[in-house]
């Protein structure tokens, strides 16, 4: 360079604006990776450390991709409900049974071929247990598992298959508030119920198990008689 | 029509209690245009105990003319067939019934969500509903069992809207509760309570526990304990400084008249004795920016008549 003047000077300018890029770089939070791996705890020797925060992209998508899954399910269910007298609303109970095990068949036979975890695929499940771990674990564990354990029906009485009813004569698990908070939000008249240490999702309209997760929250004991 | 001879025992027993009942002394004002209805928790048995209520509970009719019935839940135990509608809730209230008096059901943890659906429930398909009898009071049923964020929206916008209108929720689940069995919800009471003080709830009914517990008025908001209309637990209540009355020796139902400010309220037991009786009165003037401990209730109890007094639960150790 015939200007050694000019060259220090570019020289600086260049050193400066390096500089700057790179703190605006350390700034900025990484960015949305709708395609990151589901799993990233437990994936092995090839893990590698991903950037803080695509955790939570991995798990919004997770979230994203049950709620989708459960709009499906519903869709499938809206659109038998034509096929059987409709679940509304009666003064004769034999009536409203009849709707409701008439709905459960279409709905049963429309999704013949579910099967455990279709909804509560195992990075959902790993997912779920996560989240419910600090509503049983945490402060307030000794008073949610208290509520779910009291009204809960014992698991031999109620049938782990996709697609049974619910048993007429069990009760429904109450479902602490920081319990559903701490879950994605369903939509109307379906329910995430416990049955023992289990999850299931529940429909209330053909009295239905949807799915189910074994072993979702840490076992709690035996209900209060 | 023949009757049976081993019958004429039973018909002598519930026609005497039902003499009990209609010799019962009201304490409530019995004024014509007030608002009259009555409260029965934890009914559905189906057994000789929610028979023997029930008959008071429909004589009485003729002295004090509720005009409809809250219910706290477990509207029915075990199996709900057909036959169970049937036999746990309908035979027993027949007599009210045909009276035309409807029934308004909260959903308790042993009641199907499909109960929702049962017209003589009046919950018109919604697990959680609300509705105004007469101009100046709303009640809001919850399902206590799965208090969601749905449900919260809309308690949140429904209290927001009832201006200022009596507000009586009521659930299955008790947020106060000396109950040594159940007790009291505290997660439930930590998403509910902040929204009956914002909005200044007066009056919250619950049952779940299988006694009759009047709570001291708590953070200016009057709990009642409602759950004796089917199942009693003898002995439950282990007072710990929460309880103003209780009664855990028999089963019981409330009556209730609200008279402009006053709610009225008089509980009866299968043996037509009143186990409680008195007034909360509402501070409608209360303003909404005033502490959260500032009484929006005052329960002023009235004198039991002379010869009614039930044993009810004292302090435990």
């Amino acid at each position: 360079m015939k200007n050694p003047r000019a060259c220090l000077l570019a020289a600086i300018w260049l050193m400066s604006a390096c500089s700057t890029s790179a703190q605006q770089s350390a700034q900025q939070p990484p960015k949305p990776d709708a395609t990151a791996p589901a799993t990233q705890a437990g994936a092995g020797p090839a893990r590698t450390k991903m950037p803080e925060g695509t955790n939570i992209n991995s798990d919004a998508k997770l979230m994203a991709d049950f709620k989708s899954k459960v709009d499906d399910y519903l869709k499938l269910r809206k659109s038998v409900e034509g096929q059987a007298p409709a679940v509304k609303n009666t003064s004769k109970p034999q009536d409203l049974l009849t709707a409701e095990k008439a709905l459960a068949a279409n709905v049963r036979a429309a999704r013949a071929n579910a099967k455990r975890g279709d909804l509560f695929t195992p990075a959902t499940q790993a997912l779920f247990r996560r989240l419910l771990n600090p509503s049983v674990k945490g402060p307030e564990a000794t008073e949610n598992k208290g509520a779910i354990k009291e009204d809960m029906p014992e698991p031999k009485d109620v049938p782990f298959q996709v697609n049974a009813d619910y048993p007429r004569d069990e009760s429904l698990s109450t479902v602490p508030p920081d319990v559903l908070r701490a879950l994605p939000q369903l939509p109307p008249d379906i329910q995430y119920r416990f049955v023992g240490p289990h999850l299931i999702l529940y429909d209330v309209k053909p009295n239905m198990i949807v799915d189910f997760m074994l072993n979702a929250i840490p076992p709690i004991g035996t209900k209060k008689q | 029509m023949r009757i049976r001879q081993p019958l004429l025992p039973l018909l002598a027993v519930l026609s005497l209690l039902s003499a009990g009942a209609l010799a019962q002394d009201l304490t409530l004002p019995n004024k014509p245009g007030t608002l009259k209805f009555a409260v029965i928790g934890d009914s559905g048995t189906g057994d000789s105990n929610q028979y023997r209520l029930a008959k008071v509970f429909a004589d009485i009719r003729q002295k004090f003319s509720y005009e409809f019935v809250i219910m706290m839940g477990d509207n029915m135990y075990g199996s709900q067939s057909a036959n169970d509608y049937t036999k746990k809730f309908e035979v027993p209230y027949k007599p009210v019934l045909d009276q035309g008096i409807k029934f308004y059901a909260a959903l308790g943890n042993h009641d199907q969500p499909n109960q929702a659906n049962y017209k003589l429930f009046n919950m018109n398909g919604k697990r959680f509903y609300t509705f105004k009898p007469k101009d100046g009071v709303r009640f809001f049923a919850l399902d206590s069992n799965y208090m969601d964020k749905e449900q919260l929206d809309w308690l949140d916008k429904e209290l927001a809207a009832s201006g200022s209108d009596w507000k009586i929720p009521f659930f299955h689940h008790p947020l106060y509760s000396s109950g040594s069995t159940h007790g009291s919800d505290m997660a439930l009471r930590d998403q509910l309570e902040p929204l009956f003080l914002k909005y200044s709830v007066d009056v919250v009914f619950s049952g779940h526990d299988h006694f009759y517990e009047r709570i001291k008025p708590q953070k200016g908001i009057q709990y009642f304990v409602s759950g004796g209309a089917g199942k009693v637990r003898k002995g439950d209540i282990r007072d710990e400084g929460l309880m103003a009355k209780g009664f855990d020796a028999g089963y019981h139902f409330m009556l209730i008249e609200i008279d402009g400010d006053q709610m009225h309220f008089q509980v009866i037991s299968d043996l037509g004795k009143t186990i409680d009786s008195g007034i909360v009165l509402r501070n409608k003037n209360q303003s909404k920016a005033a502490p959260a401990s500032a009484p929006s209730v005052n329960t002023v109890e009235k004198p039991i008549p002379a010869g009614a007094k039930p044993s009810t639960a004292t302090k435990k150790p």
